[in-house]
């Protein structure tokens, strides 16, 4: 796969932004924003609606412009557009942005001409994203969920090196989303770099390499999903049957922060889950006991929830991303 | 494929698949020769000897191909842009040139397909247009004003977000012209200053050349003043098409 590369230096980033701002009236969408997404990273853009997401993506695609602050990517500048750089990027498209009164072949092929890209890679994109059944369907009788794949297949057909998709599984039922989660490890696997908006913070966890939770505009955090769990402030939850254990007793126990009753279950929260589990057993028994560490989701609510403490801690935690 | 190719493949199955819309852009002006043709019936136009049908015959084709171009675009424009078409376009490497090239390339077969059936329509004996000597004129004169009127869809469609306002400003824009250019009524017969208005209209020049062309009004001084004027316009309209164009709503 072609790399920029400075001579003797490492290659340039997919992604490198650094100090972008971007205001719209007196209102900053983008705020003193830096980061770095390396060649091949899968890397996940999280936060609220409004938090400066799609803004920030489409500052990195070059459709918009910064106000302050440089966006290059594999070292060039996206803005303004550059005909040359722009074969290598794929941006999945709106559901909506079809050419109008064409199959799914004829809109494909029109996407592939469009970047010169041969016409045998339609029918493998199409293949790929589960709708050669329908080539022959316009793109008005699609279903959501078939609309939306389209639209990935036109981030694909020009074979990109860096992928954007912004919630791409947003419309898909459950076989339909893990068979696109398979496309994209398989596009991982080819040494593709992709950067994934989503409101999934499974699929995040499951699926990206990193991830920067976006909040009021400003980067919030940056690190692997199984860190930012790890280091997570939430507590871990055990589960019991109910009536196995009565709530004072519960409450009493040392380390266990809150009790509730919950789904048919009571609930201990605590940062000790071993020594809780201990007294557990002492007292009740494990039997039909589970535990619920904190999950990528806490993290993200947690965060999300505070944005002003959440600022003061993202300079601390950012420093502390991977190598 | 080029994308130039492709983009003017999309377009002409997307024009051929819309059968509503096609039918009606090649009947609007052949309604207006049938509601001028009954009016007008056997009338001569003052002093000129030319009958009212040869004159207004002319004035509708030529508004008839104006109008087309202009609608034809500027609705497609502001349509891919609200779709996001235009960014999908903008984020892959094909130019610009190649997105109003395949449109431009439309647009020229409907002004031909247009003016075939208008012509032969008003040839019928119950209209009874004879074409002049100079007709096969109509044919640089009528892709020029495609050419000019396109470019000023491309503004209108770049200002545009909704079907609404192309449909407002397009109107705006294109009804009084056709009065005030003499595609409807006689310019003879209109107060001097009138007459003087409409020098700044890109459609006079069009109906002037037109109506020499088809009619016999007037001489080819007519046609080569009113080459002239649509191609000043072209140049003003491409000039600011390409300042005000844009990918997406935001930009």
């Amino acid at each position: 796969m072609p790399a920029t590369t400075a001579p003797g230096g490492p290659p340039a980033p997919a992604v490198r932004v650094e100090a972008v701002s971007k205001r719209y009236g007196d209102r900053l969408a983008v705020d003193d924003v830096t980061l770095e997404i390396r060649q091949g990273e899968f890397f996940g853009l999280l936060g609220p609606n409004g938090a400066g997401k799609s803004t920030l993506v489409e500052i990195m695609e070059g459709l918009r412009r910064a106000d302050a602050g440089t966006v290059a990517l594999f070292g060039r500048s996206p803005w303004p557009r550059d005909t040359t750089l722009l074969p290598r990027i794929g941006v999945q498209t709106q559901s909506s942005a079809f050419f109008v009164r064409q199959t799914a072949h004829e809109h494909l092929r029109t996407v592939a001409a469009l970047y010169g890209a041969p016409r045998t890679a339609v029918d493998a994109t199409l293949e790929t994203v589960g709708l050669t059944g329908q080539r022959d369907v316009r793109v008005e009788s699609l279903s959501g969920g078939q609309r939306q794949r389209l639209a990935i297949a036109s981030a694909l057909v020009h074979a990109p090196e860096l992928i954007f998709l912004d919630e791409p599984t947003a419309a898909l039922d459950p076989q339909a989303r893990r068979a696109l989660w398979e496309v994209l490890r398989g596009l991982k696997a080819a040494g593709r770099t992709i950067v994934y908006t989503t409101h999934h913070l499974d699929e995040a966890e499951e699926l990206c390499d990193r991830i920067a939770i976006l909040v009021d505009g400003r980067i919030a955090v940056t690190d692997s999903p199984h860190r930012l769990v790890g280091a997570s402030r939430a507590p871990s939850r055990v589960l019991l049957p109910e009536g196995r254990l009565d709530e004072a007793t519960a409450r009493a126990i040392e380390g266990v922060e809150r009790v509730s009753a919950q789904g048919g279950s009571l609930v201990l929260e605590t940062h000790a889950v071993g020594p809780v589990l201990t007294a557990v057993d002492r007292i009740a028994g494990l039997d039909g006991v589970q535990t619920r560490t904190a999950s990528l989701e806490d993290v993200y609510l947690d965060l999300t929830a505070r944005p002003a403490e959440a600022a003061g801690t993202a300079a601390t935690t950012a420093e502390t991303t991977e190598p | 494929m080029s994308a130039y190719t492709a983009l003017t493949g999309a377009g002409y199955r997307a024009q051929v698949r819309d059968r509503t819309t096609l039918f009606f852009t090649f009947a609007f002006p052949l309604l207006f020769l049938v509601v001028f043709g009954l009016i007008f019936k056997g009338q001569a136009v003052e002093e000129s000897g030319l009958s009212y049908l040869s004159y207004t015959a002319a004035g509708v084709l030529s508004w008839g191909v104006a109008n087309a171009a202009v609608f034809g675009i500027a609705f497609t424009l502001m349509q891919w842009r609200s779709d996001d078409i235009l960014r999908l376009i903008r984020m892959s490497p094909a130019p610009l040139t190649a997105v109003i090239g395949s449109r431009y390339a439309i647009a020229l077969v409907v002004g031909a397909v247009q003016s075939l059936l208008f012509v032969g329509v008003a040839m019928l004996p119950v209209f009874g247009l004879e074409p002049a000597s100079g007709w096969p004129l109509l044919v640089p004169v009528l892709a020029l004003g495609v050419t000019t009127f396109l470019l000023l869809g491309v503004i209108i469609g770049s200002f545009a977000d909704t079907p609404e306002s192309v449909a407002a400003v397009a109107n705006f824009l294109m009804l009084p012209m056709a009065f005030l250019s003499g595609s409807f009524f006689p310019l003879d017969s209109m107060p001097e200053w009138l007459r003087t208005v409409s020098l700044v209209m890109p459609l006079r020049y069009l109906n002037d050349a037109v109506s020499h062309a088809l009619a016999g009004r007037g001489d080819s001084s007519d046609v080569l003043v009113g080459c002239a004027g649509l191609l000043a316009f072209a140049v003003v309209f491409g000039a600011v098409a390409m300042k005000t164009f844009r990918w997406t709503r935001s930009s």
